[in-house]
């Protein structure tokens, strides 16, 4: 599989007299993935994130995103050309007076011609579904909606990857849907590479893979149903479990005997029934 | 001290192109002592009750009574300060709020400006700070030091030196971690069992209001949709999703299962180990009648 971003012995502390909140990280995501990073608060998933792009340059070890060194600084602009990022607070992200303005924030300062940019706002709108709202001012939106204006503003740039920092923690659990619901629609039909960072595993269990971040090291990695085989080190480590997980483990304590496969509720009440008709 | 609303309105931006009817005869009943969540879309007028609570806001039409405290629609200015004592208010994000140069002076400052001594306001200070576990040696330091939901629990303190009969929390878990979710609501639930403080939460979690409270108060459009015990809001699926709710995660949970065994039944269980014993009626009665 063809490596987009390649992160290589990373380690970084915010001054010298401070510890290391990220201790030599290694590993690589691949083109077209959905990857989600997952951790408490303080676990060092974002200060991660932001060496994606170059917003943090390490001290050790190097990152390279399609191609280029994040500390090559004739080449940073390249990079965040490449990697498009969604941050927590969606009011802090709306710089444009209506939704089509602020889509086309980010393409004026690209300097884009205006065919191009007509072009792509409309497109960019119509995948996040908004494009009923073009003309619609901030305040009128949900938190939800104006995730997803942040998001059009990225795809209309075009990049390769798009990271999302915590992007759904302040959204009611609908708005969080509307994004999960976006981000699997880029990342299946226009073959984005995602990477989400979040300390919802409820949300992580639907991406294809998922690195484990605790006290600023790189802890655990793995696909969705391998990791939560075993659960004791996610709980420890301060995550809540997918319901599916917690309700398993209780039927299993309470003599129902499932097996440690079933991750999403559906599979659990398919697991339940074979069960129960065999018995 | 009973809280009660009686036939209250209120409008935003009266006689202006903006006018918006956020509360519309609303009448409630929040006994004194319980743990009460209010749910509701965004928009439904959720944040604008809780607000007339502490006066914040007056209401257009009606009547509020907070214990001995009466507000009514058409009154003259009136001194809030005796009912802001009795009612604390934690509101989105309260550590936005904080500003002093150490976490214990910020503590105090909510007591002192309700005009109580340095030396009182600082054991309550102290006395908050123990109550939502923040350690001694933390007090002398910066409150921008400290993670969000350290800082978060700072605020919370400085609401509680101020000694409150009844507390409102408009969404106290937002951005948190699961971790920092639940180290909140424990917290609230303590606070309520202990003190017998009256708690009243603005949430968009069904599955908060279902495991904390006594009462659920629903409200849609600014109107009072439903009230009552968790079971009684919840079981009304239909009602709830037509105004944009959903219910308890269990409770979904249970109607997969429900659906099936071909079963219609809803059954209001809130807590994992609830549901996971429903679970094993349902297949045990499956199995009965096959």
């Amino acid at each position: 599989m063809e490596k987009i971003i390649e992160v290589s012995d990373l380690s970084y502390r915010y001054s010298e007299e401070q510890p290391y909140v990220l201790k030599n990280i290694n590993f690589t995501v691949n083109k077209g993935e959905w990857l989600s990073i997952v951790g408490h608060n303080g676990s060092g998933k974002s200060t991660l994130a932001k060496c994606l792009n170059g917003l943090i340059l390490p001290q050790r070890g190097t990152v390279n995103v399609g191609g280029f060194m994040t500390s090559d600084e004739e080449k940073i602009w390249e990079i965040r050309r490449l990697v498009g990022m969604v941050f927590q607070n969606p009011d802090n992200q709306f710089v444009g007076a209506t939704v089509q303005d602020d889509v086309a924030f980010g393409m004026e300062n690209h300097g884009l011609s205006r065919e191009i940019m007509a072009e792509r706002l409309s497109e960019a709108l119509r995948l996040v579904r908004m494009d009923q709202f073009a003309k619609s001012e901030p305040h009128r939106l949900s938190g939800g909606q104006k995730q997803r204006v942040a998001i059009a503003g990225i795809v209309a740039l075009q990049p390769l990857i798009i990271i999302m920092d915590e992007s759904t923690s302040m959204l009611d659990p609908e708005g969080r849907k509307e994004i999960i619901q976006t981000v699997r629609a880029l990342n299946r039909d226009r073959h984005l590479t995602v990477i989400s960072i979040t300390h919802d595993l409820e949300e992580a269990i639907h991406s294809d893979r998922l690195l484990v971040m605790n006290d600023g090291e790189l802890i655990r990695e793995g696909k969705p149903h391998d990791l939560f085989k075993s659960t004791a080190l996610l709980r420890k480590i301060g995550l809540d479990l997918p319901f599916a997980i917690k309700m398993r483990n209780v039927l299993r304590a309470k003599g129902v005997p499932l097996s440690d496969t079933a991750l999403f509720q559906e599979e659990l009440v398919d697991e339940l029934w074979t069960l129960h008709s065999s018995m | 001290m009973d809280i009660t609303f009686e036939h209250v309105t209120h409008v935003y931006g009266r006689k202006t192109p903006f006018e918006k009817l956020a509360l519309d005869d609303v009448t409630i009943r929040i006994p004194s002592g319980s743990f009460t969540s209010i749910i509701g879309h965004t928009g439904s007028g959720k944040s604008t009750l809780v607000q007339h609570i502490n006066g914040l806001l007056k209401p257009s039409e009606g009547k509020i009574t907070v214990g001995n405290f009466v507000i009514h629609a058409h009154e003259k200015k009136k001194d809030f300060k005796e009912l802001r004592k009795q009612v604390g208010f934690v509101f989105q994000y309260p550590e936005h709020q904080l500003f002093e140069e150490t976490i214990i002076k910020d503590v105090c400052f909510g007591p002192m400006n309700f005009g109580i001594s340095d030396a009182e306001s600082t054991k309550r200070a102290e006395e908050s700070l123990q109550l939502v576990g923040l350690p001694a040696s933390f007090w002398h330091r910066s409150p921008f030091e400290l993670s969000g939901g350290q800082m978060r629990r700072v605020a919370i303190a400085g609401v509680l030196a101020v000694r409150p009969q009844v507390i409102i929390l408009d969404e106290p878990t937002a951005g948190l971690d699961p971790k920092g979710r639940e180290e909140i609501l424990s917290l609230f639930d303590d606070l309520h069992a202990r003190l017998k403080l009256t708690i009243i939460m603005v949430t968009h979690n069904m599955s908060d209001a279902a495991n904390y409270s006594d009462q659920v108060i629903v409200m849609d459009g600014g109107k009072l949709l439903l009230a009552g015990s968790p079971k009684h809001v919840f079981l009304q699926e239909d009602l709830l999703r037509k105004v944009g709710l959903d219910i308890p995660e269990t409770m979904l949970f249970l109607n997969k299962v429900l659906d099936k065994a071909g079963s219609k039944d809803k059954i209001p269980a809130f807590t994992v180990d609830e549901a996971a014993d429903a679970v094993i009626r349902i297949l045990n009665g499956v199995k009965d009648h096959v």
